[in-house]
């Protein structure tokens, strides 16, 4: 077996590969070049009904390249990375690219923009990571089970699957025109999905999950496991509920589902090819004043935080939406050219929004009658027109209180209409994604059912 | 048809087939299987994959982007009863594979079991992707004509179009799946995609639609009819958006017209037969088999056969003979689709439906080519026959929550039906239904079945494989349409 090598020097081989690889494509014919080469330690652990199911693991690694040669584009990555094979398949990528029509907008980044990365540490990578083992991840597992079995109405049970998982990952990026940036960062994931008898046959499943940078920051296995058990458990006895338009309460989690829809047409790429239902739309209203999110990459222990971005671009918060109005888009290098307007960055990180000062349960209360939504199924959005349909389970809401379970149900409308009808936000932000997203309120949604 | 050399000839040290070339030898083969054994185990296999992507891409009136990729991995297996421990890496050194064995071993906790002494290649496997030349041979020069052609000919076509997408996939794959049976098997899995997507404005509107076309065939799949019909039907599916409106809410007779709505299949009862859930008793299939679910005239079959079909395949991933699987015969639940591990569980034969996407992924039990057979009535005859309904053309996605048996489609073109007419288009419209109601709502099936060639993907438990699917024009008695106003 070889021996493990240090951090320090696994961080150091991993440059070394990346300079190699821009140095190889400038040698072969390329004008300029980024390489991005990653490597992955992975480890998920699967428990299903007393013992373990499935056991993953291994580390992985790539490498990626933008080519820019002659004004032409390619982008081209491989997982073989033998000196010869690399060699080979730089040159190939090279062939392949002079082939291409050439592209006045391709070149890397302005440098200027690499500049003033931000120091704050954001303390990704959590340094006990490897003190994790086998056994502490089958107990952490059988311990999500327990707790899910343990829920009052357990008896309808039929299964219980647990998952437990870490991933301990490094990254370089080199351009050629003056970026090299290195990042290390560790998560840590477990969760339950639990299947439940309902007596008509049905078995509905549910679902908990937790996660965080570092291990000590997740919830642990017991609370996570009862989440999944309560909820499934509460799935019993479904009923599909009638078509009308009628106040919707979207749960935290759930709700990155819209909020997701709003992120491709916020791309500069979308809106360049027209094919986003905001084009045109900054500096105007977009949703009510409750709409209020920016985008956050500096912050500490963050699903989404970075230093820097894809492109090398030194990461930046700022402001997507404020009190509804839209004030600016997702744009990379590239597309920004093409627009004639300054790169923010090509995707989000974390978003933070302007939370509400009432629970859900409060938001609940003063909803009256209506439908909680605590998940989607299917459906999409149409991002250059906004309308989206899309189906959903939940519970019915009477007189402020959460009634009977209901499923098979949908949601439709456009998302010019859908942000301008949010009448509430919650102080509940969705702590396990990037998105992290509050407890929506939308008054008068069409719901279809019987 | 594979390139297997048969080994043993030469002695043990040979390279095996086409993974000859990145070193891959009958002893280096035999040293991973026995390390993964080293603890026990049921089974043990390794599974190597070579697959080399490119694609040129088009946009404003330019391919002014390509993107290729290679993929060389290897996965150590090891199973004992249903549980499965699995280790993967990009290093096809000795070392690293022996450690990725090692690392699959841990799942079992007995002795040692002995490997494989002896190996044999698999021959004789079918030939379901015939091409006359691979992808690698082809040149971009014989590539870049298509692309730009599709983009000159769309902005003809309608002069509404502002914005025209056009990217071509190809992809030359091997797979060699060893185990410790002895037995190696190799396949090589051509891939190729099109995809042309148009913008079109009018009146200050916008509307965006495309069309895609996938197989498993080589550059001649790109017949000029088969372009024509890309053109003609990105163009009219996007121009047809302009004169449709929102479906209307609530539940109501739906039509599927032929083809494409084969997803209606996927996500009804394909999943929900995955025997991996109801070996779990987690489907809502779960202890139906050999009960009646729908209609005598409903006939469903998961098949890995149709030549050069997205979802065909000549063998499965783990080495085991892929043909047509008879999911419901005469509207009676028949078989499930199996892996090898839910195959043992239910003591039957493997159906060939262990899928994975890619070496970093274990085999699930999946679906490959997934259709309903031609049934007794008229196309013309079941439109007739609703009052009030919706006539689903075409579709982009669908999902299903396997338990509850809840599963969605979202049509992209469908028609308002009006007294047995189809009167205005509708759009945008989710449908949502559960699948063993909506199996036994089948109460008409026409017989003009036909499969789509779409580029559909499948995902399940974060792993995406290519499936193709398909139905003939078929009536569901209800089912909720996600729309708005009555």
């Amino acid at each position: 077996m070889s021996a493990p090598r240090s951090a320090a020097a696994e961080t150091a081989a991993l440059v070394e590969v990346t300079r190699r690889a821009a140095d190889l494509a400038v040698k072969a014919g390329a004008s300029e070049a980024a390489a991005g080469a990653y490597r992955a330690r992975h480890v998920e652990v699967s428990w299903r009904d007393g013992r373990l199911e499935k056991v993953t693991e291994a580390t992985t690694r790539g490498l990626g390249l933008d080519l820019y040669v002659d004004g032409r584009f390619a982008s081209v990555g491989t997982s073989d990375l033998r000196p010869e094979a690399l060699e080979r398949f730089v040159a190939g990528s090279i062939a392949l690219a002079r082939n291409l029509a050439p592209d006045p907008h391709r070149r890397l980044p302005d440098p200027a923009l690499y500049a003033g990365q931000s120091a704050v540490n954001l303390d990704l990578e959590d340094p006990a990571y490897g003190a994790l083992d086998a056994a502490a991840r089958r107990r952490a597992a059988a311990e999500l089970e327990a707790a899910a079995r343990a829920v009052p109405g357990a008896e309808a049970i039929l299964s219980v699957t647990a998952s437990v998982s870490d991933t301990h990952g490094e990254s370089v990026l080199v351009a050629t025109n003056g970026f090299e940036g290195t990042r290390r960062a560790t998560d840590f994931w477990i969760g339950a999905e639990v299947a439940v008898k309902d007596p008509d046959g049905r078995r509905p499943e549910e679902f908990a999950s937790a996660g965080a940078r570092h291990r000590s920051a997740v919830e642990p296995p017991a609370v996570v496991g009862r989440r999944a058990g309560e909820r499934a458990v509460a799935r019993i006895g479904s009923r599909k509920g009638a078509s009308a338009v009628i106040p919707v309460v979207v749960e935290a989690r759930a709700a990155g589902r819209l909020v997701g829809a709003l992120l491709g047409p916020l791309a500069a790429s979308a809106v360049q090819q027209k094919r986003s239902f905001l084009d045109g739309k900054v500096g105007e209203p977009v949703g009510s004043p409750l709409l209020d999110l920016r985008d956050e990459p500096l912050v500490p222990r963050g699903l989404g935080s970075r230093r820097y971005d894809g492109e090398g671009l030194a990461a930046r918060p700022f402001p997507v939406f404020e009190r509804g109005v839209l004030r600016n888009l997702y744009v990379d290098t590239y597309y920004g050219r093409k627009l004639g307007i300054a790169p923010t960055t090509a995707r989000a990180s974390n978003l933070a929004w302007a939370l509400g000062p009432r629970s859900p349960a409060e938001l609940l209360a003063a909803l009256g009658d209506g439908l909680l939504v605590t998940g989607f199924l299917g459906g999409n959005s149409n991002g250059t027109t906004g309308d989206f349909s899309l189906g959903v389970r939940g519970f019915q809401v009477r007189g402020g209180q959460v009634a009977g379970p209901v499923a098979e149900m949908n949601v439709s409308g456009n998302h010019l209409d859908l942000w301008k009808r949010l009448s509430a936000v919650g102080n509940d932000p969705y702590p396990y994604s990037a998105m992290r997203t509050p407890t929506l309120v939308f008054d008068g949604l069409q719901v279809a059912g019987i | 048809m594979t390139e297997s050399q048969r080994p043993g000839a030469d002695g043990p040290r040979d390279g095996i087939g086409y993974f000859a070339r990145f070193g891959v030898t009958e002893r280096l083969i035999a040293d991973t299987l026995a390390a993964a054994l080293s603890r026990g185990g049921d089974h043990a296999d390794v599974f190597f994959q070579h697959r080399i992507g490119s694609d040129l891409g088009l946009e404003d009136g330019a391919v002014n982007r390509a993107y290729a990729s290679v993929e060389l991995g290897v996965g150590v297996r090891v199973v004992r009863g249903d549980q499965t421990g699995y280790g993967y890496t990009e290093d096809l050194s000795p070392e690293a594979l022996l450690e990725c064995a090692r690392t699959a071993a841990a799942i079992a906790d007995g002795p040692a079991r002995p490997g494989p002494v002896r190996f044999h290649v698999q021959a004789g496997l079918p030939d379901r992707y015939p091409l006359s030349r691979p992808w690698d041979a082809v040149l971009p020069d014989e590539k870049l004509p298509l692309v730009a052609a599709l983009n000159e000919r769309a902005f003809a076509a309608d002069p509404r179009v502002r914005k025209v997408n056009v990217f071509l996939r190809d992809e030359a794959g091997a797979i060699l799946l060893a185990d410790s049976s002895g037995r190696i098997v190799e396949d090589r899995q051509p891939m190729t995609i099109l995809s042309l997507s148009v913008l079109a404005e009018q009146g200050g509107r916008r509307e965006q639609n495309g069309y895609n076309v996938a197989g498993r065939a080589g550059i001649e799949f790109y017949t000029p009819e088969r372009l024509d019909r890309v053109l003609r039907e990105a163009v009219a599916r996007t121009a047809l958006l302009f004169e449709a409106g929102p479906a209307p809410a609530g539940e109501m007779p739906v039509v599927l017209a032929a083809g494409s709505s084969g997803i209606l299949l996927h996500e009804a009862i394909g999943h929900g037969m995955e025997a991996d859930f109801n070996r779990k008793g987690v489907s809502i299939y779960a202890d139906k088999i050999g009960k009646p679910i729908a209609r005598p005239f409903v006939n469903i079959v998961d098949d890995a056969a149709n030549p050069g079909a997205r979802g065909a395949i000549n063998v499965d991933d783990e080495g085991n003979a892929a043909g047509t699987t008879r999911l419901v015969e005469g509207g009676v639940l028949a078989t499930y689709l199996h892996d090898a591990i839910s195959a043992r569980h239910y003591g039957v034969s493997p159906t060939g439906n262990g899928r994975r996407e890619s070496y970093r992924h274990p085999p699930l039990p999946r679906m490959r080519s997934t259709y309903m057979l031609p049934g007794p009535h008229r196309t013309e005859e079941i439109i007739r026959s609703v009052k009030r309904g919706v006539y689903c053309v075409n579709f982009s996605n669908g999902q299903v929550n396997i338990g509850a048996g809840d599963f969605t489609f979202y049509v992209k073109n469908g028609w308002l039906i009006e007294d047995g007419r189809l009167t205005r288009p509708v759009k945008d419209v989710n449908i949502i239904g559960n699948g063993p109601k909506a199996l036994e709502q089948v109460d008409m099936v026409s017989d003009d079945l036909a499969i789509d060639e779409g580029g559909w993907t499948c995902g399940k438990d974060g792993q995406s494989v290519p499936v193709s699917q398909g139905l003939p024009t078929v009536r569901v008695a209800s089912m909720t349409v996600g729309g708005r106003g009555a």
